[in-house]
């Protein structure tokens, strides 16, 4: 082989080791600097609810639960919309306005997740508090999540912040899926009598499934992560609540807030057990991700 | 065509000619005074974001003053704390005094009092003539959850014919660690026997209900943006931001406001300041009648040994001396005698 050839597989191969070196060394250092807290408490702060500071008794349970919640309507609300937003730009916008709107969704992926969390302060928590809070709270006031007095700062506000943010990527990897449907697929349905929504409903979205389920997927990874932007608006709240009006905190917004300033030891050790969890949570994300995309490669509709 | 783009590059190759010469000479005008302060001793310190607005007044006259050129980033007072014990800063600031383990981990620190100001109660109650009054424990009950608005009967009767509205009441905390919590909680727990039980004193509790705010103006904003919020800000950041205030009844039984006056006779309750030089003045005896019950001294916290040991004693001795007189436009009263005294012997604690 040529030196010039040996040169580039060794530069590719230690970037390619330098990335993996890089992922096991980030784990490796989280969960030793969270040591002291895993043997203090052990698998028990996975479940406990409490957060003091004062009692020195810490537990992740809150904050978990915040996690799941929050990405989980978040991706209830983003992934019909962003469905949506795919569909109508490939099959039913006319061809002079898919560019553009394309364009502007991806636009919505650019704005800095703190941007977002100011905008979500100072725009969306008042008209939350004045005037869709109070709405739910009138007609589906019965249902536990909107119990409560309507706030600013609450879960709701950070699932709406979330579902901004999920939107861009899901509705971008949609429609690169809904665009690779064979020609031939989309015409014999036509040709067999169905409508358009049928052929959409029975044919597009079926042979694009793995695909949307990757994306979605990768939107809940993003969800999970997002610190900056919920920790503006979620008001901070150290114990479960039914509504999703009350404050709430997640792992991420938790550990960017509390960090810098823990008072003891055991506190700041006890957020990068937190880390340590969320750092799981992520992976485990991701790696669903990939199997879902492998299994559908296999099957050849990817 | 062609001489008409060769043109067309000459114009622009001399536009941008003359706007890099223009900003080379802002930039070089600009840097002058800055290449003076180069020859400045640069000192660093973080932490609390209460005596920041204070820190803030004295950094520009540092510099003509003793040659320090002062940086001071407000990132609370546990945050403060952390980095001088790491030594990534050369001087800390925090308004809750160090405990024990802090003391231990922190390898030779002294703590010393150097501000002094009142923990306002901001509120954001519209339409109201007179100022709320409220009491320590109609404060706690509100953030215990007990009382939930503002018409109740505990609030009407320190407040006869104030017009309270039937708003709720939402109580506003420092999500996160804060020393201005650690000084309320201080105050909550004096007050209230329940509180002191159940939630305790520190820079961060199990708040039981209310809404979190991320520093000062986290906390500030939140309340001017709620209608019916209620929180605790120090008093430099309720004025700047325009936030109503309420009077706290001290033991007295006077309506106590967080000004200079209020502020002062708190701080005259201490004859005697113990060898840590940890100071609790909230809740102060009868014998000072105009004394404000929630009132704080902040510390600076310094290594015992330290390389910048000479500018350090030098700008803390500047502080506590000349550095006060900046302080009542900002509501921070001038260190008492006594702890002046204590502060400058700790001082020389400090050396290379």
């Amino acid at each position: 082989m040529r030196p010039g050839d040996l040169l580039f597989r060794a530069v590719t191969a230690l970037a390619a080791f330098a990335a993996v070196a890089l992922v096991v060394g980030i784990a490796y250092e989280v969960v030793r600097q969270a040591a002291p807290a895993i043997a203090h408490f052990g698998l028990a702060f996975i479940w406990n609810t409490t957060w003091n500071p004062i009692t020195r008794d810490f537990g992740a349970g809150a904050f978990i639960v915040g996690t799941l919640v929050s990405s989980f309507f978040a991706i209830l609300l983003a992934a019909p919309l962003a469905i949506a937003i795919a569909l109508f730009l490939t099959e039913l916008a006319p061809r002079w306005l898919r560019g553009p709107v394309a364009t502007l969704v991806e636009l919505l992926a650019a704005i800095p997740s703190v941007v977002l969390g100011l905008w979500g302060i100072l725009v969306l928590g008042p008209f939350l508090a004045g005037t869709i809070e109070p709405w739910l709270s009138k007609w589906l006031g019965w249902l536990p999540l909107f119990s409560g007095s309507p706030s600013q700062a609450g879960m709701l506000n950070a699932i709406l912040i979330l579902t901004i943010m999920i939107v861009p990527i899901v509705s971008s990897i949609t429609r690169e899926l809904f665009l690779r449907v064979p020609r031939e697929l989309r015409e014999g349905s036509l040709a067999l009598g169905t409508t358009r929504w049928e052929a959409i409903r029975g044919v597009v979205i079926p042979y694009c499934g793995p695909g949307i389920a990757a994306a979605i997927i990768l939107g809940v990874g993003r969800a999970v992560g997002e610190a900056i932007a919920v920790t503006q608006v979620i008001g901070g709240g150290t114990t479960l609540h039914r509504s999703l009006f009350a404050p709430a905190d997640t792992l991420a917004s938790k550990i960017a807030s509390s960090y810098q300033g823990a008072s003891t030891k055991l506190e700041g050790e006890s957020v990068l057990y937190l880390a340590a969890i969320l750092l799981v949570i992520a992976l485990l994300t991701n790696i669903a991700a990939q199997v879902v995309v492998r299994r559908a490669e296999k099957r050849g509709v990817l | 065509m062609l001489t008409k783009l060769v043109n067309h590059w000459k114009l622009g190759a001399l536009a941008i000619l003359a706007t890099s010469v223009v900003v080379a000479g802002a930039f070089a005008s600009a840097a002058s005074p800055a290449s003076q302060r180069a020859a400045d001793t640069k000192i660093t310190g973080a932490g609390s974001s209460f005596v920041f607005p204070l820190v803030s007044q004295w950094i520009p006259a540092l510099g003509p003053a003793l040659g320090i050129d002062l940086t001071y980033a407000a990132v609370g007072s546990g945050a403060g704390i952390a980095q001088i014990t790491a030594r990534t800063v050369d001087f800390g600031a925090s308004d809750a005094p160090m405990s024990p383990d802090q003391f231990s981990a922190c390898k030779g620190c002294v703590q010393i009092p150097w501000a002094l100001a009142a923990t306002s109660i901001p509120y954001n109650v519209p339409g109201l003539k007179k100022r709320v009054r409220l009491t320590g424990a109609v404060i706690a009950s509100i953030y215990l959850g007990k009382i939930t608005q503002w018409n109740d009967k505990a609030l009407q009767k320190l407040n006869p014919g104030a017009g309270l509205p039937a708003t709720k009441i939402t109580p506003v905390y420092r999500s996160d660690n804060s020393g201005t919590s650690y000084n309320f909680t201080d105050y909550l727990a004096s007050v209230s026997p329940e509180w002191k039980s159940k939630i305790g004193v520190g820079v961060n509790a199990s708040w039981p209900t209310g809404i979190g705010g991320k520093g000062s103006s986290g906390v500030a904003g939140v309340i001017s943006r709620t209608e019916g919020a209620i929180g605790y800000v120090d008093i430099a950041y309720a004025l700047s931001n325009k936030l109503q205030v309420a009077s706290v009844q001290n033991k007295a039984g006077a309506f106590a406001d967080p000004g200079l006056r209020g502020t002062a006779a708190a701080g005259a309750t201490v004859t005697k300041v113990p060898s840590n030089n940890e100071l609790h003045i909230v809740n102060p005896p009868a014998s000072q009648k105009l004394a404000y019950p929630i009132c704080t001294f902040t510390y600076v916290i310094l290594p015992t040994k330290t390389a910048k040991a000479a500018e350090l004693r030098k700008f803390v001795f500047w502080a506590l001396t000349k550095g006060q007189t900046y302080g009542p436009k900002l509501l921070f009263v001038p260190i008492p005698l006594p702890v002046l005294a204590a502060s400058e012997k700790t001082l020389l604690q400090v050396k290379s």
